[in-house]
């Protein structure tokens, strides 16, 4: 099953590594990822679309505590098709 | 003023006084700023060696640690005790040097990519791009290290922005700190659990005592009379005369323990995590119990026990928020009973030294407030079972990694913490090995820690489950060619002394103490002596191991 996460985070060097290896390390597969400068660029605006069996609330759960990581929203995917 | 210079002076205004680490040539300008800073080094003789003792520091005294290394392979020789003090919430700040940033990423000698290496075994880290960052990143570093669940922070520092020039007058930025917002939403539904329970059982796990919450705990479980069971690193939290304290649970418990946690009704976990050690097999753990479940790490919650009520945020607030009178009188008696029919039995046959009576032995005669630093594997487990603590800071045990050699620098770290307090460290044969080098560290600055060594001669606990759950194939674990030990101290100019007997213990734990500096203590025991109950894997909690199966 495909989740789709949009992350608001700092633009740094590294935050998208740390996206990806606790993506990786809990067990979720990548689906998906976008992401684009905030217009002052000190942030970047990231979609991850991850897949697994897994209750999401465990990713995103780690995903939150990340320092980096401003703001989460999961996105559910019916409405993720209606945008597309 | 340079960027090396900012970084003690960063340091002292964090209150750090001790820090430790080893020097090389990418964190040189540092360390040319120690050689004039009234901040203490202490040289140990390999980084993660420094590493522990800043763990140990750290966990024996509530204080940040600090360590220090340099770029290369004194940063990768730092990750084993990042990744330690991730998995027990250990509050670390790691300063490596890197190579300077004209020449990074091109392979530039002692070059590895340090940052890329934590992202797993840290809470954050830093790369500081500018001497104009670093006094900001390192208060944010501190900050993050102890904040909400604390963890190590590692800030990898060029060696250009260590030597760059820096004004005087650069005020500290005060750092983002996320807040720590404690919901009382659900103390009333708490509350009626607890009172309509007739089997509550509190699991009490290392957050509470990290929490600042120990006379919370007491208060607690004075206020809501309830057996109580704690994790490795909780052991100490409830007070030695509490008549309803069973002991650890799980793969190495004590019988009470587990039979009563598999009974109980409701379960209380209070910063703990349900870790795979604590549980056995998940599905059949605790099978009857509703949970309340308190931390202040989000993802702690549900991650792998349902909780049908969760508390985050601050213990010192929820626990009086959440204390409700009990009515249990029969599941308290019921519990006590477990504790007489379950009691350990010391009386083992013949003349060779029993360890589990030789730690009872060492807990007995201890001061009260030492502290005990241990190994991993037998021994690790004998001491959790046999010695009794009277604050969870006196006992430095390597609980989620399980790293061997943790020991023996740890206890550096937690005399220099504390050198008013006896300091043990407890250790196998296998296990001492790991970080040896470290006795030079305690000859240099004459550390009076007291050092035993419980020697089977044998990596004693993965020769017990080859012999239990491998048909006996001893693979690898003989290390009947060990060293010396005594020997081996006293090419330190540590004093020691081997025992072998029974009657030779109380004599040696005498001579141990009463002797002003530091000291080894060799005691060989019996290889077939093995750790008893053993859950096995896979095994619900009930399905314990005893010695007479």
């Amino acid at each position: 099953m495909n989740h789709i996460l949009t992350i608001t985070t700092n633009n740094e060097a590294s935050v998208v590594e740390r996206l990806l290896q606790v993506t990786r390390y809990r067990g979720y597969q990548l689906a998906g990822l976008e992401l684009t400068p905030l217009s002052d660029m000190a942030g970047l605006s990231i979609t991850l679309t991850v897949s697994s069996d897994k209750p999401i609330h465990l990713l995103t759960s780690q995903l939150h505590k990340l320092y980096d990581v401003r703001d989460l929203q999961l996105v559910s995917a019916d409405i993720a098709a209606l945008r597309a | 003023m340079n960027g090396a210079e900012l970084v003690l002076k960063v340091l002292q205004q964090q209150g750090v006084d001790t820090i430790f680490g080893y020097p090389g040539g990418a964190i040189m300008p540092i360390y040319d700023a120690i050689y004039a800073s009234p901040v203490k080094h202490y040289l140990c003789r390999h980084e993660q060696g420094g590493a522990f003792s800043a763990i140990g520091y750290a966990r024996s005294s509530g204080k940040v640690g600090v360590c220090l290394a340099t770029s290369g392979p004194g940063a990768t020789n730092l990750i084993t005790s990042l990744a330690d003090a991730m998995l027990d919430s250990v509050p670390l700040v790691a300063i490596t040097g890197q190579v300077s940033q004209a020449v990074m990423g091109t392979d530039a000698f002692q070059e590895i990519d340090v940052l890329g290496l934590s992202l797993s075994v840290t809470k954050h880290s830093f790369m500081v791009r500018s001497a104009d960052e670093l006094a900001a990143t390192l208060n944010e570093a501190f900050a993050i290290a102890r904040s909400g669940r604390p963890g190590p922070v590692l800030v990898d520092i060029p060696k250009d922005v260590q030597l760059a020039a820096v004004s005087e007058t650069e005020v500290s930025v005060q750092p983002r700190q996320r807040p720590i917002n404690t919901s009382l939403a659900q103390s009333t539904k708490a509350r009626q659990l607890i009172a309509n329970a007739n089997k509550p059982m509190a699991y009490i796990g290392g957050g509470v005592h990290m929490a600042g919450a120990m006379p919370q705990l007491q208060d607690f479980l004075a206020q809501c009379p309830m057996p109580s069971v704690t994790t490795l690193k909780g052991m100490g939290s409830v007070a030695k005369d509490n008549p309803y304290y069973l002991g650890m649970l799980g793969m190495h418990g004590t019988q009470a323990a587990n039979i009563a946690v598999q009974q109980c009704d409701l379960l209380i976990c209070l910063g703990a995590r349900f870790d795979d050690r604590v549980t056995g097999n998940l599905q059949k753990f605790a099978p009857k119990a509703k949970v309340i479940h308190v931390d202040i790490d989000p993802a702690e919650i549900n991650k792998v026990r349902f909780a049908q009520v969760s508390f985050l945020g601050d213990m010192q607030q929820i626990l009086p928020a959440i204390s409700s009178s009990t009515n249990c009188s029969d599941w308290l008696a019921h519990c006590s009973s477990l504790k007489q029919q379950h009691g350990w039995r010391y009386d083992h046959p013949g003349e060779r030294i029993y360890a589990p009576l030789m730690l009872k032995q060492l807990s007995e005669r201890m001061p009260d407030n030492s502290v005990v630093c241990c190994d991993v594997g037998q021994h690790q487990m004998w001491v959790a079972q046999h010695m009794r603590f009277s604050h969870p800071r006196n006992h430095l045990s390597s609980g989620g990694l399980g790293t061997m050699g943790f020991g023996l620098p740890a206890a550096i770290g937690a005399k220099l913490a504390r050198p008013q307090d006896t300091v043990i460290a407890v250790s196998g044969d296998g296990s001492f090995m790991m970080n040896v080098q470290e006795l030079g560290t305690i000859k240099r600055f004459r550390l009076p820690v007291k050092i035993v060594i419980i020697d089977n001669q044998r990596l004693g606990m993965v020769k017990q489950w080859q012999q239990l759950f491998f048909d006996e194939r001893y693979s690898e674990t003989d290390l009947s060619d060990n060293p010396d030990f005594v020997a081996l101290a006293a090419a330190f100019a540590i004093p020691g002394h081997c025992i072998t007997r029974k009657d030779e213990v109380e004599g040696a734990l005498e001579a141990m103490f009463t002797w002003p500096g530091p000291y080894l203590l060799h005691v060989r025991i019996d290889e077939k002596d093995n750790v008893w109950p053993l859950v096995p894997p896979g095994a619900a909690n009930e399905d314990m191991i005893l010695e007479s199966n």
